[in-house]
């Protein structure tokens, strides 16, 4: 008995700790994400690690303003998008976020899909029962008291630490590539591509929706800010040091066996194989399980939430279906279409996954340039506006994510073109 | 004339007698000091900067704004005590008093009348809808003409102007503009409860500071825990204390329990001695115990009392209506004796002594009980009361079936 009740105070500890930032960047690492640093790693090696450094400090900065708009406004971001842009803007906005997230949703559904194939589970059962699971939870408010058991079972990826240093990877190599700027290589197409998708991934936009939603549900004031600061700041390092060791886990594993290209969720399982050797696959497919289902959760209810504030129609799970119709023919819509489409046959799953994350790289720049309008406005944040030195680094950081989707935007046209 | 709808006067061409083009309206002001219901002036861009057109120098709104004067008689605009509908009306959220929630506002319906050959504009309703959504969206893009007839068949969500509840959350500008809830404030506690947890901090504090205390406790009281804190927190120690006296003080102990030592002790000192007395005893029981759930204003006589007694004292009770439907019966050390419902007082006669129509069994329980047992208590006995008693069976407080219903729906 004591001893069980000493572990309760610990995990009660934990998550009193545990704020939205720390949530935020844990969903951070979903399936797409997963995939996303696996084929990095496989493809390319050691040579996107100095991508880790930038975009945990840009990942941070845009993390820290989601949070301080939320604890000083007290409102969503698209409702200030609103307030502040007007309707027209909102709508055009909307309607992108709407399609983006759409992506998302469709990878989570392929991260349940590939994980449950692994344990022989047909994804035309797997999708529909989750389907079936994520929009029963949600609608009958079940949720919050599962997201605990999400977030344990995402510590799951910490063995990824543990593979990459089973791995026995060239660290010196490691290191190099970590600190070293790339050179001429970032203008190929397949290279950039992946730049793009693990920015992309790692910054995604619905979490700058999601973030500042969850500060304000739970009440954070300005006065209370500090603390949410701190949650953020160490969510975004946790986050992008697994990511680091899922890169160098693959690049040590897959890379160096000639794995270049991960096909399917199994091709992915094998960079744990260092650490769990046979059973590789069941730690794999269990992380990727709860991942992709921690994610199918939020994300649907977050965009339909996001889109039904901006554009003013009733919105909440505590309300009926007739007083939020709008509402809940979103978020239903979302899960439907996002499950349905995954059972087509012969879909490229892990493709999709990569191609909804680099969407979120090239809508990324939007979003923030949006971001970064709003936090400096005086009669919105009042002493709350970015500093000049703040601001330079914000806007410095906008300033590459648009140098680099620009040439990738225009390549990737000229490519569907021909 | 039809009516003309915000954005589409906002933008729209500004001529002067001559037929001559000065500018564009740019906002269109009201000034709620004085007529909260008519425009008073349009703020028109000219060449030489942003001018004030007084809304009775207007002649015409037919084909672009048409004035009598010149614009170089115009003056540069001031602000203050103007409230501007573009900025401070569109896309901004405001409370639908007679639907009770919180919307959005997407344009505004202005209804132009003529009143002994002037010209006035008056604000008919906002619209909440997709056809001012529509309007806004395909504005500039579709041709007037042709967006009209398709505006025509989408069916309106309007909510009169009259009906409609301004939110401000700057202090000083919610004097000068003359902003109040006193709409907001007949609605049902419950109802404003609600409302209020629609809305960002500042605009709850806002609501919080201008309704009637009264209100404001009974509306608090219905507020979820987690909000009603920080709404506490916002307020400075002297409202909080004038609404936390207003609350039942079982509600107002819970909250004061919930909010740090330092700002408790800060709003108790603000608090009539009396009161803070009995919020500092029920202070120290806990949360979860009977005595933390239980009211301090309750009705007890003498054992030896009769139905009359009963009812005399009933019209001279000043506490909340939900604690009398039962009367306790207390000996001279206040030792708890009986309990008589409500019902069994009308039933009697005038001179009936009361001893005999006490409930049997006569049900209570000590200030140390859990909230499990006393929700047990009453599920088992039926009751709509419970009696508290302490160590020596006297009566301190009384448990109602709400507090009890609270309480079960917050394990839900």
């Amino acid at each position: 008995m004591r001893f069980l009740k000493r572990w309760k105070i610990r995990i009660l500890l934990f998550f009193a700790v545990v704020g939205p930032g720390f949530i935020t960047a844990n969903v951070d690492n979903d399936a797409n994400g997963i995939v996303t640093y696996s084929q990095a790693g496989a493809q390319f090696g050691y040579k996107l690690l100095w991508t880790m450094i930038p975009v945990t400090l840009a990942l941070i900065v845009v993390q820290e303003i989601s949070a301080r708009m939320g604890a000083v406004t007290g409102k969503g971001l698209s409702d200030l998008i609103r307030e502040e842009f007007g309707f027209r803007i909102t709508f055009f906005m909307m309607l992108a976020i709407l399609f983006i997230n759409f992506g998302n949703i469709l990878g989570e559904f392929a991260g349940i899909a590939g994980s449950l194939e692994l344990f022989s589970v047909s994804r035309y059962i797997s999708v529909p029962v989750c389907a079936v699971i994520v929009w029963l939870m949600v609608v009958k408010g079940q949720y919050k008291s599962v997201e605990k058991i999400f977030l344990v079972a995402s510590f799951i990826y910490i063995t990824y630490v543990f593979a990459g240093i089973l791995a026995k990877p060239d660290w010196i190599k490691a290191v190099i590539h970590t600190v070293k700027p790339p050179g001429r290589e970032l203008f190929q197409h397949d290279y950039l591509f992946m730049t793009i998708t693990v920015i992309g991934t790692t910054i995604a936009p619905w979490m700058q929706f999601y973030l500042q939603a969850s500060v304000v549900e739970k009440g954070v004031t300005r006065r209370q800010y500090k603390a949410s600061q701190l949650d953020v700041i160490s969510g975004c390092i946790f986050t992008d040091v697994v990511a680091w060791f899922i890169i160098v886990a693959c690049a040590a594993t897959l890379f160096v066996g000639g794995v270049h290209e991960i096909n399917y969720a199994k091709d992915a399982a094998e960079a744990l194989r260092p650490l769990a050797g046979d059973y590789a696959y069941i730690l794999f497919a269990v992380g990727l399980f709860n991942a992709s289902l921690f994610a199918a959760s939020i994300l649907p209810l977050s965009t339909a939430y996001t889109v039904c504030e901006g554009l003013g129609f009733e919105s909440g799970i505590g309300k009926k279906f007739s007083e939020a119709p709008a509402f809940y023919w979103l978020y239903t819509g979302l899960i439907v279409a996002g499950g349905g489409l995954i059972l087509l046959p012969h879909l490229p799953l892990i493709k999709i996954q990569l191609y909804s994350q680099a969407l979120n790289g090239v809508a990324i720049a939007p979003v923030l340039i949006f971001m970064l309008l709003l936090v400096n406005k005086k009669d919105l944040m009042g002493d709350y506006v970015n500093s000049k030195l703040y601001n330079l680094v914000a806007w410095g950081l906008t300033a590459v994510m648009v140098v680099l989707s620009v040439p990738f935007v225009w390549d990737t046209m000229r490519q569907i073109l021909r | 004339m039809s009516t003309i709808a915000l954005t589409e006067l906002l933008g729209s061409p500004v001529l002067e007698a001559s037929g001559a083009q000065c500018g564009r309206v740019r906002e269109v002001a009201l000034a709620p000091a004085e007529d909260r219901v008519h425009v008073s002036m349009l703020i028109v861009r000219t060449k030489t900067g942003d001018k004030v057109l007084p809304f009775a120098e207007i002649s015409s709104l037919n084909g672009g704004v048409r004035t009598s004067s010149p614009a170089s008689d115009w003056s540069a605009p001031e602000a203050e005590g103007l409230f501007l509908l573009e900025r401070d009306l569109l896309d901004q959220q405001i409370i639908d008093v007679h639907g009770r929630k919180v919307v959005r506002v997407n344009d505004l319906d202005l209804h132009p009348e003529t009143d002994n050959g002037r010209i006035q504009l008056k604000i008919g309703s906002v619209d909440v809808g997709a056809r001012g959504a529509v309007r806004r969206l395909l504005k500039g893009v579709v041709p007037m003409a042709a967006l009209r007839p398709l505006l025509q068949r989408i069916p309106p969500r309007l909510i009169p102007w009259d009906f409609v509840d301004l939110i401000e959350t700057d202090p000083a500008r919610r004097v000068k503009l003359k902003i109040s809830h006193e709409r907001l404030a007949k609605l049902h506690p419950a109802d404003i409860a609600d409302i209020v947890e629609r809305l960002a901090p500042d605009e709850r504090e806002a609501v919080f500071e201008t309704l009637d205390q009264e209100v404001a406790a009974e509306a608090l009281e219905e507020v979820q825990p987690r909000v009603q804190k920080s709404i506490v927190e916002s307020l400075d120690s002297e409202r909080a204390a004038e609404i936390v006296e207003e609350m039942d003080p079982d509600a107002a102990a819970d909250l004061l329990a919930d909010l740090g030592e330092e700002r408790t002790s800060e709003i108790l000192k603000e608090m009539e001695p009396e009161e803070r007395q009995e919020m500092t005893e029920l202070l120290e029981f806990g949360e979860d115990t009977a005595a933390g759930r239980m009211n301090t204003e309750y009705l007890a006589l003498s054992a030896e009392a009769t139905v009359n007694d009963a009812i005399e004292a009933l019209r001279n009770f000043q506490g909340g209506v939900e604690t009398v439907s039962t009367i306790y019966l207390v000996d001279e050390r206040g030792k708890l004796g009986g309990a008589v419902p409500l019902a069994k007082l009308v039933l009697a006669k005038p001179n009936d002594k009361l001893r005999p129509l006490s409930m049997e069994p006569l049900i209570s329980c000590h200030a140390g009980a859990r909230e499990r047992e006393v929700a047990a208590l009453f599920d088992k006995y039926n009751l709509l009361t419970l009696p508290v008693v302490d160590d020596d069976g006297v009566l301190t407080g009384v448990i109602t079936s709400d507090d009890v219903i609270s309480l079960l729906r917050a394990k839900l």
